[in-house]
């Protein structure tokens, strides 16, 4: 069973890494692409945990770092959304026992969109990069807050959904009820 | 940081354990607290490890002249996302996608073909408006040698969001079909980028409008020497500085590529973009050019790699004569 949960999380990083930086940059806003990956990681992190939160999102954000077009300094996105998995796990224990609502989720999307973007551009700010760019990054910030609240409506709930079920019935009587 | 992190989970943990230990057994009780416990160390190690294999990543891949550890894991990814990207950026186009293998090679080269066309027409009306006028003696050897390049036509799989700040794309060429670093990629409009890092099968590509990017652009109506460096927009608008502190671009002029030495990273004579606004320089003398570049960074699909080198080196077959 864990090893299934381990293949799928997987494999839902993967195509989330694909997609997003392959077809969901055809559809950006103002070049503000959906950050798939980072939904994908809240959704693993709402369904299992911070510890699953972090761990998906180190390998999920090491995916984007090393993926190509990616040009930067490996590392920084997976610290990003290592932390934000981190953050959403520990939003899903406080509220555990009962699932996070539709406005959890929503806040912990933006939550999460908010901490990886701030450590990723402060990252490179440390590092010296010269494109990052503070003037632009609250414009952009708020531009991915809401495109990721819209593409977390679809996504989280398919991915918690799956997550779910392959639950051991153990856990699943622990958290249902 | 951490311990930002660490201490509300703390209060949270035990302040919602408490009241759930209520409905359970009073026998579970004392496990279910020494459990949550064990928990939040075990968590707290997990993020701990995960941050500190961050910083090692960082750390190990931020000497870029050394050689970073990091370039294998690079690879890996690009040859198992590349195909995987390649694949996506097809399926988005589902009229492509109903063609067949043969009618998609074959598009491929009528674009190739057009690409070409467009090329030598842009270089052909570029050489034929005020360049000629100013330099017709040069020029007439100009066109003698005229840059005759290969090209390799490629198509873009994968664009940086604006999040990463770097205006990057990958191409579905790598070394394979003999594309490396430092190669000029131009498209029917005009200057694109070049080649920054190379697989097997991709290549990813920096473009003009990166903050990280500088090229060497010739004013077309006087000639003047100058510096386009990207501004990191998403529109990929660019400013422009001349070497000349005296020369003034005006608006509407165009902007070329000068070229560089050996012809890498850029070939001379490529289209960058069009004057669109001029600031004098505050305390110094000389003046900033705003420049809209030809190529819309959003929209780029076909693009041509400059593979091959013209059969002479035209600037120094021009300075040898010249002289």
């Amino acid at each position: 069973m864990i090893a299934l949960r381990i293949g799928l999380a997987a494999l839902f990083l993967m195509i989330a890494v694909t997609v997003q930086t392959s077809v969901l940059t055809n559809v950006a806003v103002a070049g503000v692409t959906c950050d798939l990956t980072l939904i994908v990681v809240i959704a693993l992190a709402l369904s299992r945990g911070p510890e699953w939160g972090a761990i998906a999102g180190f390998m999920g954000g090491l995916l984007l770092d090393v993926v190509p077009p990616a040009d930067h300094t490996a590392g920084r996105w997976a610290l990003s959304l290592a932390i934000a998995g981190y953050i959403a796990g520990l939003i899903r224990r406080e509220t555990s026992g009962s699932p996070v609502g539709p406005l959890g989720v929503a806040l912990t999307v933006v939550l999460g969109t908010a901490v990886s973007f701030f450590i990723y551009s402060a990252t490179g700010s440390l590092l010296h990069d010269p494109s990052v760019d503070w003037g632009e990054f609250g414009v952009r910030l708020g531009i991915a807050a809401g495109y990721d609240v819209v593409g977390a409506i679809v996504v989280i709930p398919l991915v918690m959904w799956i997550m779910g079920r392959v639950q051991p019935a153990r856990e699943r009587r622990r958290v249902a009820p | 940081m951490l311990k930002d992190l660490g201490s509300p989970s703390r209060s949270t943990s035990s302040r919602s354990t408490a009241p759930r230990s209520a409905f359970r057994s009073a026998g579970e009780a004392p496990l279910r607290s020494a459990g949550t416990s064990r928990d939040v160390r075990r968590r707290r190690t997990v993020l701990l490890l995960v941050v500190l294999a961050c910083f090692t990543l960082i750390v190990l891949d931020a000497r870029r002249s050394a050689g970073s550890p990091v370039e294998p894991l690079r690879e890996a990814a690009a040859g198992v996302f590349g195909p995987l990207e390649s694949t996506a950026t097809s399926a988005r186009q589902p009229v492509d996608n109903l063609r067949d293998r043969f009618a998609e090679m074959d598009r491929l080269k009528a674009e190739n073909e057009k690409l070409k066309k467009d090329n030598e027409d842009l270089t052909r009306e570029l050489t034929t408006s005020d360049y000629a006028r100013n330099r017709a003696q040069e020029l007439d050897k100009l066109l003698k040698v005229a840059p005759a390049y290969t090209m390799t036509p490629a198509r873009v799989i994968g664009i940086g969001s604006a999040q990463t700040f770097s205006h990057t794309v990958t191409i579905d060429a790598g070394t394979a079909d003999g594309v490396h670093t430092d190669m000029t990629v131009l498209n029917g409009t005009g200057l694109v980028g070049r080649v920054v890092r190379t697989t097997q099968g991709t290549a990813t590509v920096l473009l003009i409008g990166d903050r990280n990017s500088t090229v060497g652009g010739r004013l077309n109506a006087s000639m003047a020497l100058g510096f386009v460096s990207g501004r990191g927009e998403v529109g990929g608008t660019l400013d422009y500085k001349l070497i000349d502190p005296k020369a003034r671009p005006k608006v509407g002029d165009r902007i070329v590529t000068w070229g560089s030495s050996g012809n890498a990273p850029y070939v001379p004579g490529v289209p960058i973009g069009v004057v669109t606004s001029v600031t004098a320089n505050e305390g110094s003398l000389g003046s900033t050019a705003t420049v809209k570049p030809y190529v819309d960074p959003t929209r780029i699909d076909t693009v041509g790699v400059v593979t091959g080198p013209p059969a002479r080196a035209p600037r120094p077959q021009l300075t040898g004569k010249g002289n």
